[in-house]
């Protein structure tokens, strides 16, 4: 910043020293110089800018760094612990705002030299329009500062104002299948069109005061210039200083808008530097939810896969079969999976110990929860389905036919390499589904909790799903939750949970004949009640043997005559 | 190539298929005329006030060039307070004027900006409904969210500011020539370098700078992902994955920040250099004259301060000129929107009865490939169709058809002997409706949600609806009843009440034929009971297609056809099906244990 302060100064000599005795040496001479300090600034400038951009990156980059660490040591904690919104700001604005305070550092002490040294060379020329230049700028900043501030104001109106509109225009086209379905496109685009109107009007608001500020700030520092220029005129008149330096005095004046504005600015920037800093230290001081009851990790796990009871409902989730839990209400069933799942204190067993006595990490990497609401992340289907492992074609179309996702693939441009919009928004609710059991069936975990993974799909989808679930989930454990009869007759055990208690325990069949309120649930609509339920009690009774407890190995081998029924007939 | 090359991988690149059509450039330069001459007005107002300020603003430079030459010339009035009040006036009349320029200017793109955002509504919303059903509303949004704020900015700032600074260099070009004709070569002594830097600049900046600006949006993306997804990440254990994919953005953002930020040390110093050769050529040619006496000091010096004036405008120029090559690609895409023909159809094509009949129907989405072949299908007035059948078989396909969403390639859908492809969209809507299983909430008011079923129903009927859905009571118990406002940031509803609002709507819209196209939720055994009876009562008296996920739906039906692979493979009451013992059937003893 220094560097600027020498042009004036060589200006003001190249017209005393060689305009005004008519010395064209002397000018060529002091325009050389001139040209050179130009070139000197410029290459000044750009290494200041390049400086200050790689400051701008490393701050940035940093901050993105911790707190995406941060946020995956929370978890599953986050979301209760710090709304979204926050987070999004945390990640659209403060992190670069943090980046942009920092690059203060620098032209901040460059700008403090540029000042002393434009004193220096002011005072050389007369101490009165020092003093009054030296005064003057930063009075005048000050005036001007708090008119940009308040256009920051205007314009941060507006740009809420657009968000809004856009956000309208968004979610009309979002709906805008509900409304070619039913008509009535008009009431929203009146809607839209009005909302459009008072963004303009807003629009006129921040053109205005814009345009007062844009007069003032240009008016006040040529009223300025010109009080100055007047002064030196009148003493170079009196011949007190050189024509040279009047000019060079017109010159320190532009040149002293720099810095001080530039203070101004960055006092604008680290108060909001030190806002967002704020925000970013909060989030990176919460700590991960502790509902650990004894001490923490410090009971082993169970070496060999072992059952799962949730003492507060009864349920027990045996090694090696799948257990289905049925609830009039879904989030009884929920609460239970949370609970053998450890996402809430419970006094949850695993084995011999209590599920919150294992360390964390050994639990998440045996037992997964696959629920409904999962994430599906932004990126190929591949890496969607791959969660954390790298697993190959083989691997990869065996679980896709597993999670009956092949039309999902096949559907796709692209197939596997197809990109998922964020949370998968280019799918059905169905096929997110599938996607998600995929994920799940290939994270092959040592006990699977899955919540409704049936839920969104069609019958003949959701009768393969089962089918297939049980089949590759064999000889592991898995506990699914579910109302569907599909999904029901494929587990080797079903709970029916009533008020959030285990209410009944056995096979599909034989809650469906022994228990009429379990019957009206699963097959919720059936008006043939009589005869349907002779015919179940057959059914049951042709099976009975096979429907106590674990079912013997032999079951694997062969077949219950309704695994994936519908399967082989539909192909 | 110079310097550095741009990163391999390209952020800004489209990931979203563009489904929709772009506008050609025939298209785009038509509708930037379109819209010049609509805003004609404002255009030669805006630049006449630019012509003042610009004028009054060369006052100055030249009131301290005669000072100088008064000075210089040891003269002893100076005339300094007449030079003052004249300064001061020209300042006030440039104050007045830059502030009409600022103001109209913004009024200008404000305005242009609602032109421009308003047609492309238009059009989005006029879009034939099987034209969005085939393309998805992805690419839509995509539209709509990015290049509507890229345009903003350009209408808002870079279009009157660009023609602000084009006005403003020609304007002091002008007045260095009238003041000292001598000095207007040495300006242009630096002209060539600063065109061929600009040049090498602008052909790489504009895509530079939209990769980088959608890759600091993936590093951002990513990061509110992987927060949003607390849960997920830990129990599939995806920590280090997230942590992994957000360093490979910011390797991915910063490789283009510095691949900018090598554009910018060519340019900049490019323009510092051009402002030091002119300010070096007008101080040493025309110090040159001053000597010979060919121009006096005072010349001179107002010479060199318009000179130095060039730098506001040039660098306003430089600064919106990437913004306006930004907006062109932005542009292009929403005005390819209008090349879609809007739904037309011929009004007096008018149904006579209810019977809705696809006869022999072939349909593909893409050419040579049918996804519904040889489908006939007789739906009675009053009577319940159920399509059942694997997904992907075809059977949201048919239902759209019913609807007359799309129409067939080959064969006929009618509607009481009219064929509903002949018939304009909404015409088709007062009879058949299409209910999607996304129960969208608008945002907006209750009132709102409810008008689009039937515009200008009074309140009293929107109650009625309500009431009939067993949603009054709820709805009462808002603070603002009808005036809430519902939908994301506003009242949140629950999932069971946004169901009754889709069933309210379809109250209100009465049509007599309704294809309930997946339309599970509205029978999720997980809901409220009530909300089946609510269901009930809205079907009864009217046809019924639907497309149906659980089974006990179907079993109700008077016919169930099930679609297999494009074709209509079953096709009777439930009773024949069962008795047939197909794949119906053995579906049907699956779910009945």
């Amino acid at each position: 910043m220094i560097g600027l302060t020498l042009p004036p100064y060589l200006l003001s000599r190249a017209i005393d020293d060689g305009l005004r005795p008519g010395d064209q040496g002397a000018l060529a001479g002091w325009v050389a110089a001139l040209f050179g300090v130009g070139v000197l600034n410029a290459g000044l400038a750009i290494m200041r800018h390049r400086t200050m951009t790689r400051i701008r990156l490393d701050a940035y980059f940093r901050t993105v760094r911790v707190v995406v660490e941060h946020a995956t040591r929370l978890g599953a904690a986050l979301p209760r612990r710090v709304s979204a919104g926050e987070v999004v700001t945390i990640g659209h604005a403060d992190v670069g705002v943090i980046g942009q305070t920092l690059t203060v550092t620098g032209p901040g002490v460059g700008a403090v030299f540029a000042y002393f040294v434009v004193a220096a060379l002011l005072l050389s020329v007369s101490p009165l329009l020092a003093v009054v230049v030296l005064l003057g700028v930063p009075l005048l900043a000050l005036l001007v500062g708090p008119f940009l501030g308040r256009l920051q104001g205007a314009e941060t109106a507006y740009r809420d104002r657009q968000g809004a509109l856009a956000a309208v225009l968004g979610d009309l086209v979002g709906g805008l299948r509900v409304l070619n379905g039913l008509g009535g496109k008009g009431v929203f685009t009146a809607r839209y069109r009005h909302g459009s109107r008072q963004l303009l009007d807003e629009g006129y608001r921040v053109g205005s005061s814009m345009s007062w500020i844009q007069a003032f700030g240009l008016g006040l520092p040529t009223v300025f210039l010109a009080t100055v220029t007047w002064l030196a005129a009148r003493m170079a008149a009196q011949g007190t200083i050189t024509v040279g330096e009047l000019v060079a005095v017109y010159g320190y004046v532009a040149v002293l808008v720099v810095p001080v504005s530039f203070f101004i600015e960055s006092g604008y920037d680290i108060g909001r530097g030190l806002v967002s800093a704020r925000r970013v230290v909060h989030f990176l001081n919460l700590e991960p939810e502790d509902f650990t009851a004894g001490a923490r990790g410090e009971a082993a796990a169970p070496e060999a896969p072992a059952p799962l009871r949730d003492p507060v409902s009864g349920v027990e989730v045996s090694p090696g079969i799948l257990t289905a839990l049925v609830s009039a209400r879904p989030s009884e069933a929920t609460d239970v999976v949370e609970r053998l799942g450890r996402f809430t204190p419970s006094p949850a067993t695993w084995g011999t110990v209590r599920l919150d006595a294992v360390a964390l990490d050994q639990v998440r990497a045996r037992i997964l929860v696959a629920d409904n609401e999962a994430d599906l992340f932004a990126g190929t289907l591949r890496a969607a389905i791959s969660g954390r492992r790298a697993p190959d074609e083989r691997t990869l179309a065996r679980v896709i036919d597993e999670a009956v996702a092949g039309d999902i693939v096949a559907g796709l441009p692209g197939g596997l390499d197809a990109r998922l919009a964020a949370h998968g928004h280019n799918l059905s609710g169905g096929q997110r589904q599938r996607v998600r059991l995929a994920r799940a069936l290939l994270a092959d975990p040592e006990v699977l909790l899955a919540v409704e993974p049936t839920s969104a799909v069609d019958a003949h989808t959701e009768a393969r799903m089962a089918a297939r679930l049980r089949a590759a989930r064999r000889g592991r454990t898995t506990l699914v939750t579910s109302t569907s009869p599909l999904v029901l007759d494929q587990a080797d055990v079903v709970y029916y949970l009533v008020g959030g208690r285990v209410s009944a325990i056995g096979h599909h069949s034989d809650l469906l004949a022994s228990h009429p309120d379990y019957r009206s649930l699963v097959s919720r609509g059936s008006v043939q009640q009589a005869p349907a339920r002779e015919a179940t009690e057959q059914i049951a009774e042709a099976r009975a043997p096979a429907d106590h407890g674990p079912p013997a190995p032999q079951d694997h081998q062969n077949p219950r005559p309704s695994a994936e029924p519908t399967h082989e007939t539909l192909r | 190539m110079i310097g550095l090359a741009p990163p391999e991988y390209d952020p800004a690149a489209p990931t979203t298929a563009e489904t929709l059509p772009i506008g050609a450039t025939a298209t785009v330069r038509t509708y930037v005329r379109e819209l010049f001459q609509r805003h004609r007005r404002a255009f030669v107002l805006l630049i006449g006030a630019n012509t003042l300020a610009v004028v009054a603003s060369m006052v100055g430079p030249y009131l301290l060039g005669d000072l100088v030459e008064n000075v210089s010339d040891s003269a002893r009035d100076l005339h300094l307070e007449r030079t003052i009040g004249l300064f001061a006036l020209a300042l006030a009349v440039q104050a007045f004027f830059v502030r009409e320029v600022r103001l109209r200017g913004a009024m200008l793109g404000e305005r242009m900006l609602a032109d421009l955002r308003e047609d492309f509504l238009v059009r989005s919303v006029g879009l034939p409904p099987g034209v969005l059903e085939r393309a998805g509303t992805g690419d839509l949004l995509s539209r709509i969210t990015t290049d509507i704020d890229r345009l903003a900015n350009a209408m808002r700032e870079a279009v009157p500011q660009l023609a602000i600074g084009v006005v403003w260099v020609a304007l002091l070009l002008g007045g260095l020539v009238v003041t000292a004709p001598p000095l207007a070569p040495a300006v242009l002594v630096a002209v060539p370098l600063l065109v061929v830097g600009c040049r090498w600049y602008f052909k790489r900046a504009p895509s530079a700078y939209r990769s980088e600006s959608a890759g600091y949006a993936a590093v951002a993306a990513a990061l509110a992902e992987t927060v949003d997804a607390g849960r997920t990440i830990e129990a599939h254990r995806l920590g280090e994955r997230r942590i992994e994919l957000s360093e490979r953005r910011i390797k991915e953002w910063t490789a283009w920040e510095r691949y900018t930020l090598f554009l910018r040390s060519v340019l900049f110093p490019v323009i510092n250099f051009t402002h030091t050769t002119v300010l070096c050529s007008t101080l040493m040619i025309g110090g040159v004259f001053v000597l010979q006496g060919w121009i006096g000091v005072g010349q001179l010096t107002t010479g060199v301060l318009i000179s130095q004036m060039l730098v506001d405008p040039l660098g306003l120029i430089l600064r919106w000129y990437d913004e306006l090559q930004v907006a062109q690609v932005s542009l292009a895409r929403l005005v390819g929107v209008r090349d879609i023909e809007p739904d037309a159809g011929d009004a007096s094509v008018v149904p006579q009865g209810r019977r809705v009949l696809a006869d022999d129907v072939h349909f593909g989405y893409r050419e040579g490939v049918d996804v519904l072949r040889e489908v006939s299908l007789a739906v009675e007035p009053g009577s319940r169709v159920a399509l059942v059948g694997p997904s992907g078989a075809g059977k949201s396909t048919l239902g759209r058809l019913l609807a007359g969403i799309y129409g067939p390639r080959t064969g006929q859908v009618t509607l009481g002997g009219a064929a509903l492809s002949a018939m304009p969209a909404e015409g088709v809507r007062a009879h058949v409706a299409l209910v999607n299983q996304e129960h969208h909430v608008f945002v907006g008011s209750l009132r709102d949600n409810l008008l689009l079923a039937r515009t200008g129903a009074r309140d009293s009927e929107l109650w009625a609806a309500l009431g009939a859905v067993d949603a009054a009571d709820w709805a009462r118990g808002l603070d603002e009843g009808l005036d809430t406002e519902v939908g994301s940031g506003g009242f949140a509803l629950t999932p069971a009440q946004a169901q009754q609002i889709a069933l309210a709507r379809l109250v209100l819209a009465d049509p007599h034929t309704l294809v309930l196209d997946e339309a599970t939720s509205l029978l999720d055994p997980r809901a409220a009971r009530h909300l089946e009876r609510s269901l009930a009562r809205v079907l009864d008296g009217r046809t019924v297609v639907a497309i149906a996920h659980r089974l006990h739906t179907a079993h109700d039906a008077d016919v169930i056809a099930v679609v297999e692979n494009g074709r209509i493979s079953e096709l009777g009451s439930h009773d024949q099906l069962v008795s047939a013992d197909g794949a119906y059937a053995a579906l049907w003893r699956s779910w009945h244990g």
